[in-house]
C-alpha cells in the first residue's frame, strides 16, 4: 500500500466518533494550556500520561496530537494579547504581534497567526505523510553503529544549540545521561547506581524528571521572583483580517513552512531556530522593513507558520527512528514505551492503525483548532483571569498526582523535590533544561546500540567507523561544536 | 563580600564534580568490561562520571574568569527583583510535604496542605478559601483518576477508607 491509501485508512480510524472526541479533548486542553502560563505541551502530556493506563493507545496519541498543536495556538494568543511568549517558538510572534494589538490591530494579528498555523500545520502534515514512510524504510538499513552515531549527533546538537553556553548545555546533557544509567542494566541485569534503594531498580522515570524540572522548578522560580503586576490582555478590536493583510501574509506562511519543517526534522532542530530564521528572512524581504519592530504582519505570519511546521517535523525522527529531538518528543516517546511500543520502522508495519490514525488526526486537529481559535479567542483569554497563586498551586497538585499516581513511590516524591530544586538552580544560573530529558531518554538508546555494535565485533571500537553513514554522522557531530569555535577564532583573528 | 560570592558561584562547579564523583564511585563496583561487548555495565556510567568531572572543572575555570549567569526569563517572574527567600522556602516545603503526609493522610488532605502553601508563597491571603479549593481539587482529582484506574491510595488512610 502506498502512503495515500494508508492515509485514507488513517482517516477511517481518526474519524471514528470516539477518536474525534479525543481529538477535540486534546485540542481544547492544549489550547487552554497554551494560554496559561507555567505549563507547556511537554508537561501537559506528561501529566496526562497516567490516563494511558485506561485508554487505548490510538485514542491517547490522537489526544496528545491535539495537545501538541493546541498548545501552540494558545501560546500565540497570549504572545499577541499580553506579550508573554510561553515558549521559545512564540518569541518572535510576541515581538510584532503584541505591537499590532497595541495599535488596535489585534484581530488581524490573531487571524494571521491562526490561519498561518493552520496552513503550515497542514502542509507540514502532508510532508510528514509522504516523507515518514520513506525515512522509515531507510531506517531498516541503519546498523547499531549508525544509530549510536545518530544519538551522538543528537547529543552534540542539543547541547550546543540550546541555552547560552555550550559547557552548561553539556552539563545538562550529562546530568540526564547520569540519571539514565540508574537502574537495572538492560543487558546484564545488574543493578547500577541504585545504592541499595529498591525503588531505583526500575530506573529514574522520565515523568518524574520532567514534572520535577518543568512544574516544580518553575513554581519555585516564579514564587521566588513573583511579579504581582497583572498584565491586562489587550482588546481584540479593530478592523478584521483584510484582503491586504491576506496578500501580505500568504507568502510568509509558505516560506515559514518551508523553513520550519526540515529544521524540525533535524536532531535538536526545535522551534527556536526556524522561527528566528523566518523572522529575519521576512524582515529582509519586506517591502517596508521599517515597519518591523512596530507591528509588521509578516513578522507574525512567517514565524507562526515556521513554529507549527517545525512541530510536525519533530514527529518524523520520532516516528521513524524512535529519536526524540525535543522535550515534547521525549515525553511522547515515553508514552509509546508505556504501551510497550517502540517507535521506529517496525511501528509502521506492526501498528498501522496507530501511526496512520495519529497522522490523520493531525489534519483533523488542525482544522478543529482553527475553528476553536478564530471565533472563540475571547473565551480563551478569560482563562488569564485565574489568579496566579491558585493557578500555580493547582499545577503542583497535578504534578503530585502525575508522579504518585503512576508509581505510588515515596522515593519518587523525594526525587521530585530534589530534581525540582535542581530545576530552580538551573533556571537561576541559565542551564538549558531540555538536554537533561534528551540525555535521560536517549542515553539508554546510545548505550544499548554502542554495546550491541561492539559485541558484534568482539569489542573492537573500529566498528563505530565501519559504515559511511556512521562516519558522516560522527563528523557532523564533531562539526556542531568545532565549527562555532573555529568561526570565533577566525573572527578574533580578522 | 556577598557580591563576590554571588558573582562567583563555585559551588555550582563543585556540585557538578560531586555528581560525576558519585557516578564514578557507583561504576567502580561494576565490571567495566564484558566478554563479548568489550564494555560492560560499568563503562557507560564511568564515561558519564568522568565527563561530569571534566565539565565541572571547565565550569570552575569559566567562573574564575568571571562568567556571568543570567536567570532565564519566564512568565509572571521578574528576574530583576530581589529573591523572595521566604516564598521560595514555602513553595519548597509545599513540594516536600507529600513525602511525609501522602501515606498517612491520603491524597485529598495532602493536596489541601500543599495547595494552601503554594498559594501563600504567591502572596494569597485567603487562607480558608485556599484550604477549601485545595481540598475540593484534591478530592475531585482522586475520584476522577481513581475511576481511570490509577492507584492513588485510600481516600482517607487514617480511618481506613
Amino acid at each position: 500500500m502506498d502512503s495515500f491509501q494508508q492515509l485514507i485508512y488513517g482517516f477511517g480510524v481518526a474519524l471514528q466518533p470516539m477518536n474525534l472526541l479525543w481529538a477535540l479533548v486534546g485540542s481544547v486542553l492544549g489550547t487552554a494550556i497554551g494560554v496559561l502560563p507555567g505549563i507547556g505541551p511537554a508537561l501537559t502530556i506528561a501529566l496526562l500520561l497516567p490516563v494511558t493506563i485506561s485508554i487505548a493507545p490510538t485514542a491517547a496519541f490522537i489526544m496528545f496530537a491535539g495537545v501538541l498543536y493546541g498548545a501552540m495556538y494558545g501560546g500565540s494568543t497570549t504572545s499577541i494579547l499580553i506579550n508573554t511568549p510561553g515558549e521559545a517558538g512564540s518569541m518572535m510572534t510576541a515581538l510584532e504581534g503584541n505591537k499590532m494589538a497595541r495599535d488596535g490591530r489585534g484581530a488581524p494579528a490573531l487571524a494571521t497567526a491562526a490561519i498561518g498555523s493552520f496552513v503550515a500545520g497542514t502542509i507540514a502534515t502532508i510532508a510528514l505523510t509522504f516523507v515518514a514512510p520513506s525515512v522509515a524504510e531507510l531506517a531498516f538499513i541503519l546498523r547499531p553503529a549508525d544509530y549510536f552515531a545518530l544519538t551522538v549527533l543528537s547529543f552534540c546538537s542539543v547541547a550546543v544549540v540550546m541555552g547560552a553556553s555550550r559547557v552548561r548545555g553539556f552539563i545538562s546533557l550529562f546530568i540526564g545521561l547520569a540519571l539514565g544509567t540508574v537502574g537495572i542494566d538492560q543487558m546484564t541485569g545488574q543493578p547500577r547506581l541504585t545504592f541499595g534503594v529498591a525503588d531505583l531498580l526500575d530506573g529514574v522515570e522520565l515523568t518524574v524528571v520532567l514534572v520535577a524540572l518543568f512544574a516544580v522548578g518553575e513554581i519555585l522560580f516564579v514564587a521566588s521572583r513573583y511579579d504581582r503586576s497583572q498584565e491586562k490582555p489587550l482588546k481584540v478590536g479593530g478592523r478584521w483580517f483584510t484582503r491586504e493583510d491576506f496578500c501580505r501574509s500568504w507568502k510568509p506562511w509558505l516560506r515559514g513552512t518551508v523553513i520550519g519543517f526540515p529544521i524540525g526534522t533535524l536532531p535538536a532542530g526545535g522551534s527556536e531556530i526556524p522561527t528566528m530564521l523566518s523572522y529575519t528572512l521576512e524582515r529582509k524581504l519586506a517591502k517596508k522593513p521599517e515597519e518591523f519592530g512596530h507591528g509588521a504582519i509578516e513578522g507574525v505570519a512567517g514565524p507562526e507558520a515556521a513554529n507549527n511546521a517545525a512541530a510536525a517535523g519533530i514527529l518524523v525522527p520520532l516516528l521513524t527512528l524512535g529519536l526524540p529531538t525535543s522535550a515534547t518528543a521525549a515525553i511522547l516517546l515515553a508514552a509509546f514505551q508505556n504501551y510497550g511500543l517502540q517507535p521506529g520502522p517496525n511501528l509502521f508495519n506492526s501498528n498501522p492503525e496507530l501511526v496512520w490514525g495519529l497522522i490523520a488526526s493531525l489534519y483533523i486537529g488542525n482544522a478543529m483548532l482553527l475553528v476553536l481559535n478564530l471565533p472563540l479567542v475571547g473565551i480563551w483569554v478569560k482563562l488569564l483571569s485565574i489568579p496566579k497563586p491558585q493557578l500555580y498551586a493547582g499545577i503542583l497538585i497535578f504534578a503530585l498526582i502525575g508522579i504518585w499516581g503512576v508509581s505510588g513511590s515515596v522515593v519518587d516524591l523525594m526525587l521530585m523535590v530534589a530534581i525540582g530544586l535542581m530545576g530552580y538552580v538551573m533556571r537561576v544560573y541559565d542551564f538549558p533544561i531540555a538536554p537533561v530529558l534528551i540525555g535521560l531518554i536517549l542515553g539508554q538508546m546510545a548505550e544499548n546500540q554502542l554495546r550491541v555494535a561492539l559485541a558484534s565485533r568482539q569489542g573492537s571500537p573500529w566498528v563505530l567507523l565501519e559504515t559511511p553513514t556512521s562516519v558522516v554522522l560522527l563528523l557532523i557531530a564533531a562539526g556542531t561544536f568545532l565549527v562555532p569555535m573555529l568561526l570565533r577564532r577566525l573572527r578574533a583573528a580578522a | 563580600m556577598t557580591s563576590f560570592h554571588a558573582a562567583r558561584p563555585y559551588w555550582l562547579a563543585a556540585i557538578v564534580i560531586g555528581m560525576g564523583g558519585v557516578c564514578i564511585w557507583g561504576a567502580s563496583f561494576l565490571p567495566g568490561a564484558s566478554r563479548y561487548a568489550g564494555i560492560g555495565p560499568g563503562a557507560f556510567a564511568m564515561i558519564v562520571g568522568v565527563g561530569l568531572v571534566l565539565l565541572g572543572g571547565i565550569l570552575a575555570i569559566q567562573i574564575l574568569r568571571g562568567a556571568t549567569f543570567e536567570a532565564q526569563a519566564t512568565e509572571s517572574a521578574d528576574t530583576d527583583r530581589p529573591v523572595n527567600h521566604k516564598a521560595l522556602a514555602l513553595a519548597l516545603i509545599a513540594a516536600a510535604v507529600p513525602i511525609v503526609t501522602i501515606q498517612a493522610l491520603g491524597l485529598p488532605l495532602t493536596a489541601m496542605i500543599s495547595f494552601t502553601l503554594v498559594a501563600r508563597a504567591f502572596g494569597s491571603r485567603t487562607l480558608w478559601l485556599d484550604l477549601g479549593v485545595g481540598l475540593v481539587l484534591g478530592s475531585l482529582s482522586w475520584l476522577l483518576f481513581n475511576a481511570l484506574g490509577l492507584q492513588l491510595g485510600d481516600f482517607l488512610p487514617f480511618i481506613g477508607g
